[in-house]
């Protein structure tokens, strides 16, 4: 009688322990998505200063800056979804991208520090979002990994819990950033 | 970078001036350490013979000559020491990079190897020397010889036995890292032990341990465990770049190495077999292979600035 009380002790502290873990693991995966959102609202700041800095200094860069203005005005917008966030950043940062070459042509740019404070702190925030990205990819796996193996997935299958999709891994993340490349020097 | 220091005339003539040291030297040491050994062998013999007063009498006599001899000697060995590592050391470093400089009697302090979270264990007994420090490029760097040992102690039939256990012997190298963080974050080589704490946070969320960072470089989780206080932190230190180089660094290295990112500093622990920087006593100075093995570590620890691509300085951090 008390060996069955004590092995029903342990499968219901296992039980908890299992079920605790598929719904911290849920959360984790919550937290690390709004952590890449953290990230995305700092790099949309940088824009203003930057359209603002770079205008300054160039004449024939309008259309891109419009570009760049407009797309950033589409992510702060009120009826964006999460996912159409990620991929206006994602266009948002080939822009400045392009941006970023084509100053090759403007020294006066090059030199002024307000921009090159900028460009570095832009550099920054790419890498640190690369990082978030990253980060909850890790998440999702291991929650996947929790979701679809045994006996996670019989509690999983309980609490409607799905698989979810990793994000694509962008140039950045696959590979550090060369200061070459990029400022072209 | 003038990698044959064969070739650099006024290294040359140091070592030439050395060697006539380390000749009077070895032989003040060979007189001294040859006459105490006679004076053993007389008390004993002359005490088998049963001339114990005669042994005791010539056998100190002998003794006490190498003792004096051993005395006088001490100053120039100390001399010779210090000037191998001030004048040859210091003209190979600057045959490396002309900003490196040595200092032999100062080193990484006990403060700062405890707070580099480099290992888990904290040291009981600490010695450190040749503080070797310099700029490469945009990056500042120091590296000294560390020994930290821990003690452990076993009650015997002969009443309490310490016994002291190396946490490190070796070099540790500390560079100003090229990105800004604020948290710690460490990369431990993987042994038993944090390979079960690593199992736990993979499989069993709530049971392990929640600092334990996941990567996704396969080969990177096979050499090593990473710790940090925050995970989007340590991945944006640890790009998959980075990741691949430090795997690499770690193949070259002798043994595993642990690293980690404190204080805005990079921290590398490499452990060695051997104590380097110091002076032959046995082996000519002339010998075209004599400070080689001095050389090559100072090859390994200049090259990991550029391995790691520390010079590139494109973020906030100047």
């Amino acid at each position: 009688m008390i060996i069955v009380a004590i092995i029903a002790v342990l499968v219901l502290i296992f039980g908890i322990g299992i079920y605790n873990s598929l719904i911290s693991k849920k959360n984790q995966v919550a937290n690390a998505f709004s952590a890449i959102d953290v990230m995305v609202k700092k790099r949309f700041d940088l824009i203003p200063n930057l359209v603002e800095v770079v205008k300054q200094y160039t004449q024939y860069e309008g259309d891109t800056l419009t570009k760049i203005t407009e797309l950033r005005g589409k992510a702060m917008g009120n009826h964006v979804t999460e996912g159409d966030k990620l991929a206006i950043d994602q266009q948002l940062g080939a822009a400045v991208k392009g941006l970023m070459v084509s100053v090759e042509n403007y020294p006066d740019l090059k030199a002024n520090t307000n921009f090159l404070n900028l460009q570095s702190t832009w550099t920054e925030s790419e890498e640190q979002i690369a990082a978030a990205r990253r980060n909850y990819n890790a998440s999702v796996t291991s929650y996947n990994n929790a979701v679809m193996m045994f006996p996670g997935n019989m509690f999983a299958g309980m609490l409607g819990y799905q698989p979810m999709q990793v994000l694509a891994a962008t140039e950045e993340e696959r590979k550090n950033i060369s200061a070459k490349e990029l400022f072209n020097n | 970078m003038d990698v044959n220091y064969t070739q650099n005339g006024k290294l040359q003539s140091v070592l030439a001036e050395l060697e006539v040291e380390r000749k009077k030297v070895l032989s003040a040491n060979t007189q001294g350490y040859g006459a105490i050994i006679l004076g053993i062998v007389l008390i004993v013999a002359l005490a088998v013979m049963g001339l114990l007063v005669a042994g005791m009498v010539t056998g100190l006599a002998a003794i006490i000559f190498g003792g004096v001899i051993l005395f006088r000697i001490s100053d120039a060995a100390t001399d010779y020491k210090n000037r191998f590592k001030m004048d040859v050391v210091g003209a190979l470093l600057s045959n490396v990079d002309q900003s490196l400089t040595i200092q032999p009697d100062r080193g990484i302090v006990e403060g700062e190897f405890r707070q580099s979270q480099l290992f888990t264990t904290d040291p009981d007994r600490y010695s450190t020397e040749d503080l070797i420090s310099g700029k490469i490029g945009n990056t500042s760097i120091y590296f000294a010889e560390v020994h930290a040992e821990y003690k452990t102690e076993t009650q015997g039939k002969n009443g309490r036995q310490e016994h002291w256990h190396d946490i490190l012997k070796g070099i540790v190298f500390v560079a100003d890292f090229n990105k800004n963080f604020n948290g710690v974050t460490a990369i431990r080589p993987k042994d038993f032990g944090s390979s079960i704490g690593a199992w736990f946070a993979k499989n069993i969320y709530s049971f392990g341990d929640k600092n334990i960072v996941e990567l996704e470089n396969e080969a990177f989780n096979k050499n090593f465990v990473t710790y940090s206080t925050d995970q989007i932190e340590a991945r944006y230190i640890l790009t998959p770049a980075l990741m691949d180089r430090l795997c690499e660094l770690n193949q070259r290295a002798a043994y595993a190495i642990s690293v980690s990112f404190v204080n805005s500093n990079m921290y590398i622990a490499f452990p060695l077999a051997k104590n380097y920087f110091e002076a032959p006593l046995f082996k000519s100075l002339l010998n075209a292979d004599a400070l080689n093995e001095d050389l090559s570590v100072l090859h390994f620890m200049y090259a990991i600035v550029q391995e790691l691509d520390l010079n590139t300085r494109i973020w906030t951090k100047q």
